[in-house]
């Protein structure tokens, strides 16, 4: 585990929220060897105990009686902006899983019951990025936020070929919008572009984009994605926010206001993660446990991917 | 409308009246009435003839046997001239000429018979007087004729029977000439007398008085009878007679125009009629021709209402298989939302059980390595063999794992982290059961239920509602187990206590109330959420309705709960104050009706079954 070497400075501090002391009982058991770790039953408590005490993760329950688990991360994130934020939970409905993507900005989702294994990685890795982005912070005031040259474009995967038009439309003439109804058009698209965020719907052409986002995040960290689609799932969203790091999720139909904003924070948010690489680790995807099969299609295309790198380390 | 629906019926009312006026005109004349008073007319005649013939023999009869033929004529006449006069075939009102004349005649027939009625008295005073006086004459003249001289008195006899069959001559005639010559033999006898007794002469005097009233008496009776024959009856009846004939020609000559304006009038009937029938059988093939159509359409109506009754039918099915579906959707949405509680309620002491088990599972590795340690150093110490440094060793080693792993602090990490673990477990174990007892899969559709235990299970499964922000403040009565479907009930417990839980925003209280009640049992959920409009009120158990956004609720929980008490005979009312709360009353009763039974079968199944 890379935390190992970095718990040794000075214990990361983890907190962690759930209605249930046992669960905390647990966490304590897991946890307080290799972290300074805290513990609160509830949402205001954990708030309270933020307000004193900045951390580098918050794990928390989403559903807790009085706050919600989304609410508290909200409410964390404004508190502590670099905390990572972790959601384990027993069940949750698509709200909540969107609920924490745009509102939490939340680094994993996990569920219950977890493997001790697989919370202890999430949560290590959690700590890495924080502790990274934390040297960043202090130093970002000072860095120059204008940057030079064109904006960057964004794309829109979507078998509607409507919709690249309506994001057109809504974003205005000075942001530039590709389409792109199949994968590949995507990939060549990326490759001879520059484009910053990628609007996409969960299935394009009937082939989930779980892979192709998580394997774009992975190796370009910079690229941002949104999740524009009305096919919700939870375990579709789950798999997103896990694998793909996907900064938004929004569903049609499209509120011109409200996409907007989110595509402009997307593009703000490209802009962050090209000027300060440090933070790529927070939006680290988890690889999957078993790699996607390698049907011949998306497999060529995940190669293609791999290699857009050296485009892109040669813009940088 | 109205007025074209009258016309015709006017026309034809109108045309019935000219045809029946035409009739009634041509039929005014009744020649059997007609020859009924003709035959009167000629009887009144014959009559008249008769009554005259009857006074006249009557005058020249001296004995007046007639009387009774004269009685039985005037009552004929009487009868005849009644009939005249009036009733049926009176002639009076046809013509005004002939109502005078008539009356003329009558009056003039009147006067006649009473004047018939007088003349037997004065006739027969008449004929005595001329009796009495006829006979007095023969008498005179044999007293003249003694007194005569001798020498005259051959003379004087002679000269007296001639007056003698002179005055029985004027006696018997009817209308007698011969007064001249009764007048000259008187004169002539009178002559005689010159020289002649003063007797004779006296006689003679006597003589001329008894024929000169002979005389007299039979003109009186000549004149009576001619003052009856004299009345004007028979040409004032043939007058009338005229006046009848003419009247009646005019009627012959007005009908016969009436006749011939009825033979038009048939004429133009039977043109109007014939117009009709050409119209009516156009109208008729019309008709045939309409109904064959309708006939033919009905046909193709038929199997159009043939299939459109399949495709309502077919539709209804649909409707039905989709409302199955809703309801089944609902129960689904249901199941989903109390799975997601459940879920959380299971994976959370699941998490950290597993999370626990894990934990003491890798302990147990380095607690074995100290174990070894320590019992590699015990048998060290125990082999007579085992040199110092080597015991010194191991127990260093022991000794040292021992320090590591704290043994003490870690037996009682581990013993609480497997207690926690036995905690969750039978928390999971408690929520399973639970489950269990809520669908009651293992019990009977019908059943006899505790309604406390079933708002107990509904409780403890929506519990992660209300956990921590709605206090539950329950209020049972002792209660009797009632007949019903339990798993039914609790699912309408679920679903009111979802309800209620949603409605309240933040914290709140949820009352429940159990209690007998006549017949059976009630509960009463009070919660102090959001309430409703009295609009959202009357409404929420109609299926469909909803005041969750949508996709959020299917708007049938309500209806469902309201479908369940109903099938249960039972109550539901709700009362609510918007901003303070609702309640849901209900009332159960003891025992199911047997057909209820039945109704559950085809109720829905219930939540987890």
């Amino acid at each position: 585990m890379t935390s190992a070497s970095n718990v040794t400075a000075a214990k990361a501090r983890v907190l962690f929220v759930d209605d249930e002391p046992r669960v905390l009982t647990t966490m304590r058991m897991l946890f307080r060897a290799h972290y300074e770790v805290y513990f609160a039953e509830g949402g205001p408590q954990a708030l309270e105990l933020l307000r004193k005490q900045p951390v580098d993760v918050v794990v928390s329950d989403q559903r807790m009686p009085g706050m919600s688990g989304i609410e508290l991360l909200r409410a964390a994130r404004e508190l502590n902006p670099n905390a990572m934020r972790i959601l384990l939970t027993g069940y949750s409905d698509l709200n909540a899983i969107i609920g924490s993507i745009n509102e939490g900005e939340i680094f994993r989702f996990v569920n219950k019951p977890w493997s001790n294994e697989d919370l202890s990685t999430t949560v290590a890795r959690a700590v890495t990025a924080a502790r990274a982005s934390a040297a960043l912070t202090t130093r970002v005031s000072e860095a120059p936020a204008v940057p030079a040259g064109p904006l960057p474009a964004v794309l829109v995967m979507d078998d509607d070929e409507r919709v690249p038009a309506q994001i057109q439309a809504i974003l205005g003439s000075e942001c530039r919008v590709f389409g792109a109804t199949t994968m590949s058009e995507a990939v060549d698209l990326l490759e001879r572009e520059h484009i910053g965020v990628v609007i996409s719907d969960t299935r394009v052409q009937d082939h989930p984009v779980v892979n192709l986002i998580g394997t774009l995040k992975q190796h370009h960290p910079e690229l941002v994605s949104v999740i524009l689609t009305e096919r919700a799932d939870a375990g579709a969203a789950i798999d997103l926010i896990n694998q793909g790091q996907i900064y938004r999720f929004i569903t049609k139909p499209i509120i011109d206001n409200a996409c907007k904003i989110t595509v402009n924070s997307a593009l703000k948010q490209h802009e962050r993660l090209t000027h300060s690489p440090e933070l790529h680790q927070r939006y680290e995807v988890a690889q999957t446990a078993e790699p996607s099969p390698p049907t011949s299609g998306s497999g060529r295309l995940l190669d293609r991917i791999r290699s857009l790198r050296s485009w892109v380390t040669r813009r940088a | 409308m109205n007025l074209r629906r009258l016309l015709p019926a006017l026309l034809v009312g109108v045309a019935i009246g000219v045809l029946i006026f035409l009739l009634r005109m041509t039929q005014s004349v009744d020649s059997e009435l007609h020859l009924q008073r003709l035959d009167n007319l000629q009887a009144v005649n014959t009559l008249d003839v008769q009554f005259n013939r009857v006074l006249t023999q009557a005058h020249v009869a001296a004995l007046m046997t007639e009387g009774d033929e004269r009685a039985v004529l005037t009552e004929q006449l009487g009868d005849v001239l009644d009939k005249l006069d009036t009733g049926k075939q009176s002639l009076h009102g046809l013509s005004p000429e002939l109502d005078q004349a008539l009356d003329e005649f009558l009056d003039t027939i009147k006067d006649k018979v009473l004047l018939g009625l007088d003349f037997q008295a004065r006739t027969t005073q008449d004929n005595q007087r001329l009796l009495n006086s006829a006979s007095s004459v023969p008498v005179k003249v044999d007293a003249a004729v003694a007194a005569a001289t001798p020498a005259v008195r051959a003379k004087a006899r002679d000269l007296g029977d001639q007056l003698k069959a002179q005055v029985v001559q004027l006696s018997v005639t009817p209308s007698p000439t011969n007064q001249s010559d009764i007048h000259a033999l008187v004169d002539a006898l009178d002559q005689l007398g010159a020289g002649q007794p003063a007797a004779y002469k006296d006689a003679m005097a006597q003589l001329r008085f008894a024929a000169d009233d002979v005389i007299q008496d039979k003109g009186e009776l000549v004149g009576t009878l001619r003052k009856f024959l004299d009345r004007p009856t028979g040409p004032q009846l043939q007058k009338v007679e005229q006046q009848y004939s003419a009247w009646y020609a005019a009627q012959v000559a007005i009908a016969g125009k009436y006749r011939l304006a009825l033979v038009a009038y048939a004429a133009v009937l039977l043109g109007v009629l014939g117009w009709l029938g050409l119209r009516l059988r156009g109208s008729y093939r019309d008709l045939d021709r309409a109904n064959a159509g309708l006939t033919r359409a009905n046909e193709t109506l038929e199997a159009q209402v043939e299939s459109r009754t399949h495709d309502l039918s077919a539709a209804l099915q649909d409707l039905r298989s989709s409302q199955a579906q809703l309801v089944q959707s609902e129960k689904m949405a249901s199941l989903g939302q109390m799975v997601a509680g459940v879920a959380h309620e299971i994976n959370t002491p699941l998490g950290y059980a597993r999370s626990n088990t894990e934990i003491v599972r890798n302990s147990l590795a380095d607690v074995r390595g100290l174990c070894l340690a320590q019992q590699k150093a015990l048998s060290l110490l125990a082999a007579p063999d085992a040199s110092e440094a080597e015991i010194a060793t191991a127990m260093e080693e022991a000794e040292a794992q021992s320090q590591a792993l704290s043994p003490e602090e870690l037996m009682g990490d581990l013993h609480g982290l497997l207690q926690d673990t036995d905690h969750g477990l039978g928390q999971i174990s408690e929520l399973v059961s639970s489950l269990k007892d809520f669908s009651r899969v293992d019990r009977s559709r019908t059943d006899l239920f505790g309604v406390n235990d079933g708002i107990d299970s509904a409780l403890k499964i929506c519990q992660n509602q209300l956990k921590g922000r709605v206090e539950v403040i329950k209020q049972y009565g002792e209660l009797p187990q009632i007949e019903c479907s339990p798993s039914q009930l609790n699912q309408v417990f679920l679903n009111l206590f979802t309800n209620a839980a949603q409605a309240i925003d933040g914290n709140g209280r949820i009352y429940v109330h159990t209690l007998v009640e006549d017949g059976g049992v009630g509960v009463r959920i009070l919660d102090t959420g959001c309430g409703m409009s009295e609009d959202v009120r009357s409404r929420i158990f109609e299926p469909f309705f909803t005041t969750k956004p949508v996709g959020k609720g299917t708007g049938l929980g309500l209806s469902i709960v309201f479908r369940i008490i109903e099938e249960h005979g039972g109550r539901i009312d709700v009362r609510s104050t918007p901003g303070k709360g609702s309640e849901f009353v209900i009332h159960l009763p003891l025992r199911q009706k047997r057909s209820v039974d039945t109704a559950h079968e085809a109720a829905p199944a219930a939540v987890a079954a």
